[in-house]
């Protein structure tokens, strides 16, 4: 009898949702304050990607790169689109970052901000151009990819767009060597293949988060992207390959432990659901 | 001296705790964090609508009237348009939003139908003609997988044709067939879906982390204390009902 409400009171503890979240918080919590060291891998996939710019672009290329993710999924997203940045600023590439989200704007700045050495020693309007938040969804991609002088007047600081140097050397879709979509949304990318890819041929590489990446795989199977980095595992193996660490590193023991206490609740919530079905059988199938 | 950016960095960081503290109970500092947020997000949003029409046509309209009506005269268009979505408001002139909306669905049809055809129709059937022999194992299995699993899953969703056992006879090979695609179909979905629940937990694992490295762990005095009150909220009725 003791024993029965024993397993009683404890059953009711496991199953408590306050038990797992706080479980879970201290699995991310602990591993950032003393940090494990779990070394980590670079996939073929992410490798995949570094190949592709490495071989393919030159310096003076042209990248467009949409920005298109809202303050909660940085940890996510901002690895991969800082370590990209780091790598086509060092291939000698020139970007034009645009956002079809208000919520782009923010994100861009508070990127800017956080990987401000990236930033260092690149000049706007020459090096780099943020357009801003371009409203219309699909529309405003379709009208970017055939002339962004025609869509947008001027940038998000108010400047006017045939006045910035870069603005001189792009325009349309087919000036770019390869677009870069890191997006929160499934929308985004669909927009950027229908509009961008499938009428002019654009490369394009996908940043996706871990959520979306099952998504947006199609596209990437049928070779209607060159690539793909899926969440912040791929930022930080990213972070490793261009050699300039920060968050997505950061965040990887943490998600390894709190990845871990999921597996072995997985584990004991199938243990527990095949013990009482068995139990059930032999008690006449109750 | 408390300085803005500091005080914003503390109500953030409370902010974030508030809105977490869900997890365990709805209590006063999270409806607060809610209200806050949508109230913040929302004027956010009018805020930048209107800067970007400002920045893109208002402005360069007043400042610089000579090179707008010869290269940009065209936005004055779509912002006819949607000054006419607002009549929405109006009992006796709603009927001229119409227009607005029916130009606004055209536009986005028409520009997703000249390409969806090609970009989600045939790129993906031709992206399963994959060859299903050659050297290489590891591609044949994944060559395999690919088509039998797309034909098992758009098999499980034939929801008008399909072989049906009859009664007391004795069934027919195209319901074999169609049986075992069907269940090719079933457990390629249920490992999708458990690939997608795996990917689920590492965004939602992920923003915890990055938002207590960019948020919390900076701004720990405050994290403490928005945690003991958001404790407090979340004990003080549950000690009350006892």
């Amino acid at each position: 009898m003791i024993n029965m409400s024993r397993s009683i009171s404890l059953g009711k503890i496991l199953e408590s949702r306050e038990l797992l979240y706080t479980l879970l918080l201290i699995s991310v919590i602990l591993p950032i304050i003393h940090p494990l060291g779990i070394p980590i891998a670079v996939s073929a996939r992410t490798k995949a990607v570094y190949d592709y710019i490495e071989n393919n672009l030159k310096p003076g290329c042209h990248v467009y790169f949409e920005i298109y993710y809202e303050v909660a999924a940085r940890g996510e997203l901002e690895p991969n689109v800082v370590a990209l940045t780091k790598h086509l600023f060092d291939k000698g590439c020139k970007i034009v970052y645009g956002s079809l989200a208000s919520f782009g704007v923010i994100v861009f700045e508070l990127m800017k901000t956080t990987a401000a050495d990236v930033f260092q020693g690149r000049e706007y309007g020459k090096d780099y151009v943020f357009l801003g938040y371009v409203a219309g969804g699909e529309s405003a991609a379709a009208s970017l990819a055939k002339s962004i002088k025609g869509t947008v007047s001027v940038d998000n600081y108010g400047n006017r767009i045939e006045n910035l140097p870069l603005m001189q050397e792009v325009d349309k879709a087919t000036d770019f060597d390869l677009v870069i979509i890191a997006s929160s949304g499934t929308d985004t990318f669909a927009y950027y293949v229908r509009q961008w890819y499938t009428p002019y041929n654009v490369p394009l590489l996908f940043a996706a988060l871990s959520i979306i990446a099952p998504s947006i795989e199609p596209y990437v199977g049928a070779k209607q992207a060159v690539g793909m980095l899926v969440g912040q595992r791929a930022g930080a193996e990213y972070e490793t390959l261009v050699g300039r660490l920060g968050l997505g590193m950061a965040s990887m023991d943490a998600q390894s432990t709190s990845h871990m206490l999921v597996l072995v609740f997985i584990v004991i919530g199938n243990v527990v659901y095949w013990s009482q079905r068995l139990s059930s059988k032999r008690g006449g199938g109750k | 001296m408390i300085s803005w950016d500091i005080l914003g960095a503390w109500l953030s960081a409370a902010m974030v705790v508030w809105i977490y503290s869900f997890a365990y109970r709805d209590n006063l500092f999270y409806k607060l964090a809610e209200h806050m947020f949508v109230g913040a997000a929302a004027g956010y949003s009018i805020a930048l609508a209107l800067d970007s029409l400002n920045r893109v046509m208002i402005k360069p309209a007043i400042t610089t009237p000579e090179t707008f009506w010869t290269t940009s005269w065209h936005y004055v268009v779509p912002a006819i348009l949607g000054v006419l979505m607002f009549a929405k408001y109006s009992r006796k002139y709603y009927w001229l939003a119409r227009y607005a909306v029916a130009v606004n669905i055209a536009v986005g049809t028409g520009l997703a139908l000249r390409t969806v055809p090609i970009a989600n129709i045939t790129r993906q059937i031709t992206a399963t003609i994959v060859p299903l022999w050659g050297s290489d194992p590891v591609t044949v299995l994944n060559n395999w997988l690919l088509v039998l699993i797309t034909i098992g899953a758009l098999t499980y969703f034939l929801f008008t044709i399909f072989p049906r056992r009859a009664e007391g006879a004795r069934p027919s090979p195209l319901y074999y067939v169609y049986r075992t695609l069907y269940y090719i179909g079933i457990y390629g979905m249920m490992v999708g879906f458990g690939a997608l629940f795996a990917n689920t937990i590492m965004t939602r694992v992920g923003f915890l982390i990055s938002i207590y490295l960019i948020y919390l762990q900076p701004q720990y005095w405050a994290t403490i204390v928005a945690a003991i009150l958001a404790a407090i909220a979340i004990l003080l009725p549950l000690i009350r009902k006892k």
